[in-house]
């Protein structure tokens, strides 16, 4: 096995030849500065439907025949190329375009494409390149046979079957299974995001049944902590954040109630389809319970978490902004799709057309998602009815009434002392109030100011984040995405390049909100089961079957296994959209259950690891590495859910002071640390917590300097060591044997002698060292346990799951 | 198809298995013994540039809250004759406050050097650097909020979240100094954008922007999280780093093969290597005291500003590819919608010398000429008045930054401004131009600068950007 890595190693090593990076760079240069320009500035008058001077710009070929004047380009050589020279304006009788000279920059594109040599990829990229709505992705799923293996004995799932046939395809074998502990170790943190304590480990050795991991599956599942970990994931792509970020930084008091309606709709395993439509039209939704109705409105908050520009003075272009957002989410999270990016111009490699577009914005503009645009802007939030909200609303009723009766009798009884004191024949003046003595002005000011403080910050009722109706609107085009320059209306519509789905009709009467989302979960939709189940793919297995999880467009990658994609879609469509249910199929499968040391030659063929010949190690994400330091160092608060700012809503997190408002000493799971938009907790920020202003399905795992300073010298880490230390410490027994809990605890594994020996002389080496610097030598043994549990705490076992 | 970075390292691994035996390569280079003798092709490996370039690096001054140009660097006589009269063309569309008629500066103005460039009276003695000076006059940016503002300037887009251009940088030519950031920022804003305007957002974490403390620290007490160990002493930190290097090799022979494994070993050399290079970096006692005088260290006024300039110095004396310094109190600094004059007075004080003392330093170490240097806030301030007549609003539709150094005409003004210094008119460069032709200097070309991301290739510039060639030398 190690002499297959080296070769893999060895093979790695060989660079790109420089002419093959120098033709893929003059194709990228192509694609990025030369097509587009062709596409947007020639090929209206040479190309697929006119041919001025009988002349195409649409692939090499045709350029090199060229039109009435003979070839426009010779390759390698821009000044003699008629093309350039024409762009040029080299000549006074032939200038091009005629609508007016490039800028210097294009036409550099243009001269370097042909000292490139004029590379004009076509088929397939160029016809990706052209908005195909034949795409993969766009297309209707279709019924999948579970294909044919040799080796018959290895799959226990349908999974097995597709994952399998391809490595076979391949002249590949999977690795072999791993052992029970890397297994109970890697399911745990795959379902909890927390490492297995010693006695789940000795109890799932116990167990010799048959169905022993598929009953531990279904244990986790059942655990709270299943809905925290996977309801995180989620909260990524959510771009879940308890403060607004961007220019305003102000507090999100109420997301809190979004993220523990993500946790719950995860841990009661609600359908995924029933999950998006409430995130999206919960309010539109029927309720049978308060507790449901609540659930409905707190789901919307989908809809308004989204960054805003607060303070952005151009009221109509924020409104557009929030509209974009939303579009964007909604684009990006269910779809797959870059949507947004055809807000100024028709997308550039996908079918979405600027009327698209607006066609969506139609549907967000008729939402209301603020309360007012002026600056600093409030987002709309709604009243979570219930008994205890219309107690608070009637106290405060009362107090209110009961504080204008008193300015009011304050008033009279003043008015009375004005006019008795009036020297008699004396008429009234119209304002009594000229005559009160100055005492009397203020106090009566006071009471006035107090009241009219009480009135502006209104009942303090239970409220969320989310959205509501509002005027129902068709939208014009923006032309460039500028709110001044409007084109055509375009009703409302949702993208005709999505086959498949029951196209909605929208009315005058709603936004259309809830046709978008029933049209969203249709077992037809081509996109929202495909897109969830690789999301799913991605977060249990470190890559999506389509690797780009977020982009399912043309620019998107193709799937690796195609037929396993559309085969799991139409099967957690078929149970019901159950998380749970694609969770078990994925999990008691031969494909999760191999080793992460491949087979040998594996490794040669398929290094990334497209093909699922092995398990493929990941890092611990950051909030695991926390979680993880706080449970085996025994100090992980378990409590459940509930608000964790200490901001009120909407103060700010931030102001110019740059001084930081936020706690985060809190010993609860990482998922109730808040998350602060432009000052993500530092611990988080080190170990590739996703920018919370942005839907994110794939999490980055960068290795950097700062993470090892991180567990290095970070406080921390230092006490979390010092914890287990003392944990390990106060267990009864010999050093080899607390030394062998600790490896129990961390690695769930045993230790071997060698390191139990080699563990030992380091405790005596570090106590040595410490001996100038602490006399006590029984704080000095201490010291010398917490240097060496931190050892093991950065350690890449314990960072990394295989 | 391998990950950046993965051959080299993973070579080194190699070695340490076959010809020098368990880990001792790798802690001979942990413990600095020879730190740059195995450097392995990191991300920020220095990168060639597209073109020859004329800057190495740039050291940016952020002046938060938006100086005010006809205050400062934009003289303009109609507005002292016309003070008091309405701004006799129509306001823009959109502005952040309203605001009364036009406002005179309370400051003089006078021309300096060979090139006789006007500056004010608030900056004395910048003006006697006026020579190294490229003044753009016709700035002009898109938003007229703090927020939105200070993130165009920051990262070319007021209402998404995208890559700093210090990120860009280092994303497109790497670092001199892997013992060091390629980016660092002294004493940043967390507010408007925070963290966003040093951010490498969709880019590699490896081009995030490190900063040093924030504006709410005093910049002699600004430093890098984590960068030093308040309990062991450095003899168990290295007994602890030779245990995990020994532990990690362990692991690694039976985990299966995962790039990003050999990279963490290597991290933790390279963090231990930061940890001793960049206190060094920091330390300001070996400077004589005429210097540290240059930089007005010896007074409370420039002290604090003072400070993060001859750290930048340094940062780019050590290699340091992109170094940001703020200049922000506890208020939003610049911002003088009232009490103008006591504000810029109060503001210019504290940055006027040290800037200069920069600007002569730079030049005396013959670091100027690579060294390109960026003054200049999110936005300007109107010539109207604000705040009872005493203040003025902000002003994106035009404004002044400056350039020194690294490629550009000294002692050269481009660009104007109208008669009273509202709008940019003649030659108007954008917040996007000037990006771009600052990583022209750099040798990057803003179009060829990309990153795909979500499905498309991103750039500083987005999709707008044109160099300003005259300002080149």
């Amino acid at each position: 096995m190690v002499t297959a890595f080296l070769c893999a190693v060895l093979l790695a090593q060989t660079p790109p030849t420089s002419e093959e990076s120098a033709s893929q760079e003059s194709i990228r240069h192509f694609e990025t500065s030369v097509r587009p320009l062709l596409i947007e500035q020639c090929q209206k008058c040479h190309g697929e439907t006119k041919q001025w001077a009988n002349l195409r710009l649409d692939s090499r070929e045709a350029m090199l025949k060229g039109g009435d004047n003979g070839p426009v380009i010779v390759p390698g050589k821009p000044d003699e190329s008629m093309l350039i020279r024409a762009v040029k304006h080299v000549d006074e009788n032939l200038k091009m375009p005629e609508e007016g000279k490039l800028t210097d920059a294009q036409i550099d594109s243009l001269v370097k494409w042909v000292e490139q040599g004029a590379p004009y990829p076509d088929g397939a990229v160029a016809k990706a390149h052209h908005r195909d709505p034949n795409h993969w992705a766009f297309q209707p799923m279709t019924p999948q046979a579970i294909p044919a293996v040799q080796n018959t004995a290895w799959p226990q799932s349908p999974i097995d079957y597709f994952v399998l046939s391809q490595l076979e395809a391949n002249h590949l074998t999977p690795a072999i299974p791993a052992d029970k502990r890397t297994l109970i170790r890697r399911v745990k943190y795959d379902l909890t995001g927390l490492p297995p304590t010693p006695q789940e480990v000795t109890a799932f050795l116990a167990d010799e049944s048959p169905d022993a991991f598929a009953r531990l599956v279904d244990r986790l599942l059942d655990s709270p902590a299943y809905g925290e970990h996977w309801g995180r994931h989620w909260l990524d792509v959510a771009r879940y954040a308890d403060s607004n970020g961007l220019d305003e930084n102000v507090a999100h008091g109420n997301a809190w109630r979004y993220r523990d309606y993500v946790v719950s709709s995860i841990n009661q395993d609600k359908p995924l389809n029933q999950f998006i439509v409430e995130q999206l039209a919960g309010d539109l939704l029927p309720h049978e319970s308060e507790s449901q109705l609540h659930a409905h409105l707190i789901a919307t908050g989908f809809l308004s978490i989204g960054p805003k520009v607060l303070a952005e003075v151009d009221q109509p272009k924020m409104r557009m902004d929030i509209v974009d957002e939303q579009i964007d989410a909604v684009g990006k999270v269910f779809l797959g799709m870059t949507i947004g990016c055809a807000r100024c111009h028709d997308h550039k490699f996908d079918p979405i057309q600027t009327a698209d577009y607006y066609a969506l914005a139609g549907i967000f503009k008729s939402t209301k998602t603020m309360d007012t645009y002026v600056k600093v802007a409030k987002w709309h939030e709604n009243l979570l009815p219930s008994a205890e909200a219309t107690a608070i609303q009637a106290a405060y009723d009362q107090e209110l009434a009961t504080k204008k009766q008193s300015v009011e009798a304050f008033v009279a009884a003043a008015d009375k002392a004005a006019k008795d004191g009036l020297a008699p024949g004396t008429a009234a003046p119209e304002k009594l109030e000229t005559l009160y003595p100055e005492a009397t002005t203020a106090e009566l000011a006071k009471l006035r100011a107090a009241l009219t403080a009480f009135e502006t910050a209104g009942p303090d009722l239970p409220t969320t984040m989310g959205v509501a109706e509002d005027e129902v609107t068709d939208v014009a085009i923006h032309i460039r995405g500028d709110t001044q320059k409007l084109g055509n209306v375009v009703p409302r519509h949702t993208p005709p390049v999505m086959r498949g789905a029951q196209v909605p009709e929208f009315n005058t009467q709603s936004s259309g909100r809830l046709q978008l989302a029933n049209w969203l979960v249709d077992p037809q939709h081509p996109l929202t089961a495909r897109v969830f189940v690789n999301r799913v793919w991605r977060w249990r297995f470190g890559r999506g079957l389509v690797r780009t999880v977020d982009n399912f467009g043309l620019l998107g990658e193709a799937p690796s296994h195609p037929q396993l994609l559309d085969w799991l879609a139409q099967r957690f469509v078929a149970d019901g959209w159950s998380l749970k249910s694609l969770h078990r199929l994925m999990l008691n499968s031969s494909t999760y259950q191999q080793s992460s040391i491949p087979q040998a030659g594996t490794v040669e063929h398929d290094f990334d690891n497209r093909l699922l010949g092995r398990f493929s190690l990941r890092r611990l994400t950051a909030e695991e590495v926390r979680d993880s330091l706080l449970a085996v160092s025994g100090q992980l608060d378990s409590t459940l859910g509930g608000p964790v700012l200490k901001v009120k809503n909407r103060g700010y997190l931030f102001d110019h002071t740059s001084i930081d408002l936020t706690d985060y000493t809190s010993n609860r799971r990482s998922l109730y640390l808040p998350v602060i938009r432009n000052n993500v907790f530092d611990l988080f920020q080190l170990l590739d917590f996703p920018d919370p202003a942005i839907p994110t399905g794939d999490r980055a795992a960068s290795t950097v300097a700062p993470q090892a300073l991180l567990m290095m010298n970070s406080e921390f880490v230092m006490q979390s060591a010092d914890k287990l230390a003392l944990r390990v410490q106060a267990e009864p027994g010999t050093t080899a044997e607390q030394l062998g809990l600790l490896t129990r605890l961390l690695n769930a594994r045993e230790a071997t002698s060698e390191e139990i020996e080699s563990q030992t002389k380091l405790l005596a080496e570090l106590e040595q060292s410490l001996a100038s610097a602490e006399p006590d030598s029984r704080v000095r043994s201490q010291q010398a346990w917490s240097a060496l549990c931190q050892t093991l705490l950065a350690a890449n076992e314990f960072i990394y799951v295989k | 198809m391998f990950p950046a970075g993965y051959t080299t390292i993973s070579r080194r691994a190699m070695l340490n298995r076959s010809a020098v035996g368990f880990g001792s390569l790798a802690l001979a280079s942990m413990l600095g013994q020879d730190a740059r003798a195995d450097a392995p092709a990191r991300p920020l490996a220095p990168a060639a540039p597209h073109f020859p370039a004329r800057a190495k690096r740039v050291i940016f001054l952020f002046m938060s809250g938006g100086p005010s140009q006809v205050d400062t660097f934009d003289y303009k006589p109609l507005l002292t004759r016309d003070d008091g009269k309405p701004l006799p063309f129509e306001k823009p569309r959109v502005q952040f406050n309203s605001t009364a008629n036009l406002l005179k500066s309370p400051w003089e103005f006078k021309q300096y050097g060979e090139s006789g460039l006007w500056v004010s009276d608030l900056f004395p003695h910048v003006a006697q650097r006026v020579d190294e000076l490229c003044m753009i006059h016709s700035m002009h940016g898109t938003n007229p909020a703090h927020g939105g503002a200070v993130m165009k300037v920051h990262t070319g887009s007021d209402n998404f979240v995208r890559p700093s251009i210090g990120s860009w940088v280092s994303y497109g030519l790497g670092t001199e100094n892997q013992n060091l950031p390629a980016f660092v920022t002294i004493c940043p804003t967390l507010a408007f954008g925070g963290i966003n305007n040093w951010s490498s957002a969709f880019l590699p974490a490896v081009y995030q922007g490190t900063p040093f403390g924030n504006a709410a620290v005093p910049s002699a007490k600004a430093e890098v999280k984590y960068i030093r160990n308040s309990r062991w002493p450095r003899e168990v930190q290295e007994i602890q780093l030779r245990q995990l290097a020994r532990m990690n090799l362990e692991h690694q022979s039976h985990s299966g093969p995962e790039a990003s494994l050999d990279a963490r070993i290597s991290s933790f050399e390279l963090a231990f290597r930061m940890q001793n290079e960049l206190p060094k970096v920091e330390d300001l006692s070996g400077e004589s005291e005429a210097t540290q005088k240059l930089y007005g260290l010896d007074n409370p006024v420039t002290a604090n500003f003072g400070r993060m300039c001859l750290k930048a110095r340094r940062f780019a004396e050590a290699g340091v590819r992109f170094i940001q310094v703020t200049h922000n109190d506890d208020k939003v600094q610049w911002d003088q919608h009232s009490d103008l004059k006591a504000g810029h007075e109060k503001n210019a004080k504290e940055v006027d010398l040290p800037i200069a003392g920069l600007l002569y330093d730079l030049k005396a170490r013959g670091l100027l000429e690579d060294t390109l240097v960026w003054w200049g806030g999110e936005f300007g301030r109107t010539p109207t008045a604000e705040g009872g007549g005493t203040g003025r609003d902000h002003n994106q539709e035009g404004f002044t930054m400056w350039l020194a150094g690294g490629g550009v005409k000294g002692g050269f003004r481009y660009g104007s401004t109208d008669d009273y210094g509202y709008y940019a008119a003649e030659n108007k460069v954008h917040i996007h131009d000037l990006h771009a032709t600052m990583l022209h200097l750099l040798g990057l070309d803003h179009e060829r600068l990309t990153y795909r991301h979500a499905g498309r290739d991103f750039r500083l510039t987005d999709v707008h950007g044109k160099v300003v060639t005259d300002v080149i030398s």
